[in-house]
């Protein structure tokens, strides 16, 4: 006998409502709806805004975990909507609100600026030095399945902003470059194609750079993605020390470039046959 | 300076605080068991005269200033950084502490100096 719910199960939803335009200070406002197994917490909210209350405001867009816009505190803990199922969290009433440590701008929107601003200033891109390379390129970079698993599971990345919500020290320290960015700055410093570390110390080699992480590890456990940006903070931190000590990376160590000619004939022979229609 | 470069100073004087503190205890606080002479002893003026005139006593405090000076500052730093500071605060908070610290040390260097080159009857 299965023991999945079939019958819908009545439950409270708890949501923190603010609108800057009428309110001065955020308020709750509850809600009631027949919850049905699998739905998520993001479907209760559809469900709430179509049938009960047409002004509820969130962001969100890919229903699959994979966009990182429906992150909000949910039963007290940041989460994204999409992934949560209402039944699984055991409660008869489902508290949501805004994620922490995020200015609000309406019901259950929090402002992301900060951590854009704070993503873009650890600059989160391959920085090869060799311009020439970059304008003109002669080949392509071969990277190793091992040099690639050296930062891989930190490009699972999808900048949802819940480990800053979760961030104790983010929450003291608003200027603290948080979890995320840091993490960021760690994968593509250890990328075998990147030399600049030089570039970004200037950005994270700074007092409310990697050494303000309390070790909480909260960042980690709220990730819904699995990454362990707690984790990518002590190795960022291992990686400015061999800097600072002089044992840094001094240039890309990507292995070869295979010469751009047999990439286009490798191409060509896989090349789609041509088109049929709308010639 | 890179932030790195002051945090590995201040986890690198860690063994050394542990050492030099524990000869300090070991010299100041266990002279019964170790050099079987009383507490009161140990404490009196011109014993403490008379180990502060060593060239190792010299080295041991002044060592033992500085690098517990610098490891307590730079957490009362970084304490005081975490506040909401505009960049001008933070920067006066940094210039502050390390005033203090060198001033502290240079009083700390004297004393161990003044003691070291005490005359006794002198």
């Amino acid at each position: 006998m299965s023991d999945k719910i079939t019958t819908p199960r009545e439950i409270t939803f708890r949501v923190r409502r603010f609108d800057p335009d009428a309110d001065s200070a955020p308020h709750w406002s509850e809600y009631r709806l027949d919850v049905h197994d699998g739905m998520t917490v993001l479907e209760a909210l559809h469900q709430l805004k179509a049938e009960q209350e047409p002004t509820l405001s969130w962001r969100s867009s890919c229903r699959m975990g994979v966009c990182g816009s429906c992150g909000m505190f949910i039963n007290d803990l940041p989460q994204l909507a999409c992934q949560t199922q209402v039944l699984h969290l055991g409660t008869d009433v489902v508290t949501i609100a805004p994620l922490p440590n995020y200015d609000n701008v309406k019901d259950l929107v929090p402002n992301l600026e900060p951590l854009i601003e704070k993503h873009a200033a650890v600059k989160p891109y391959i920085i090869y030095l060799d311009q020439m390379e970059i304008d003109s390129p002669t080949g392509e970079f071969l990277q190793t399945p091992d040099e690639r698993e050296a930062f891989s599971q930190f490009t699972f990345c999808i900048k949802c902003g819940l480990c800053l919500a979760a961030c104790p020290t983010v929450a003291t320290d608003p200027l603290f470059l948080g979890p995320q960015a840091l993490a960021q700055a760690y994968r593509y410093t250890a990328d075998n194609r990147d030399c600049g570390m030089k570039e970004r110390i200037e950005a994270i080699d700074i007092f409310h750079g990697p050494y303000q992480c309390h070790l909480a590890g909260a960042c980690s456990q709220a990730c819904p993605k699995g990454v362990d940006p707690a984790f990518g903070i002590q190795l960022l931190k291992r990686a400015l020390v061999l800097d600072s000590m002089g044992f840094g990376k001094k240039k890309s160590s990507v292995a070869k470039v295979v010469p751009l000619a047999d990439v286009v004939k490798a191409i060509e022979e896989f090349a789609p046959p041509p088109r049929t229609v709308g010639k | 300076m890179r932030e790195t470069r002051l945090w590995s100073l201040h986890l690198l004087v860690i063994p050394i605080i542990a050492v030099l503190l524990g000869l300090h205890f070991a010299v100041m606080h266990y002279a019964p068991v170790f050099y079987g002479v009383s507490v009161e002893e140990a404490r009196n003026f011109e014993t403490m005269i008379e180990r502060g005139r060593s060239v190792a006593q010299l080295v041991l405090y002044i060592l033992l200033l500085a690098a517990g000076l610098y490891h307590g500052l730079y957490g009362l730093r970084g304490i005081l950084r975490e506040l909401p500071l505009t960049p001008a605060l933070a920067k006066f908070v940094d210039g502050g502490i390390l005033l203090f610290g060198l001033f502290i040390f240079a009083l700390g260097a004297y004393v161990t100096w003044w003691t070291f080159s005490y005359k006794i009857g002198g």
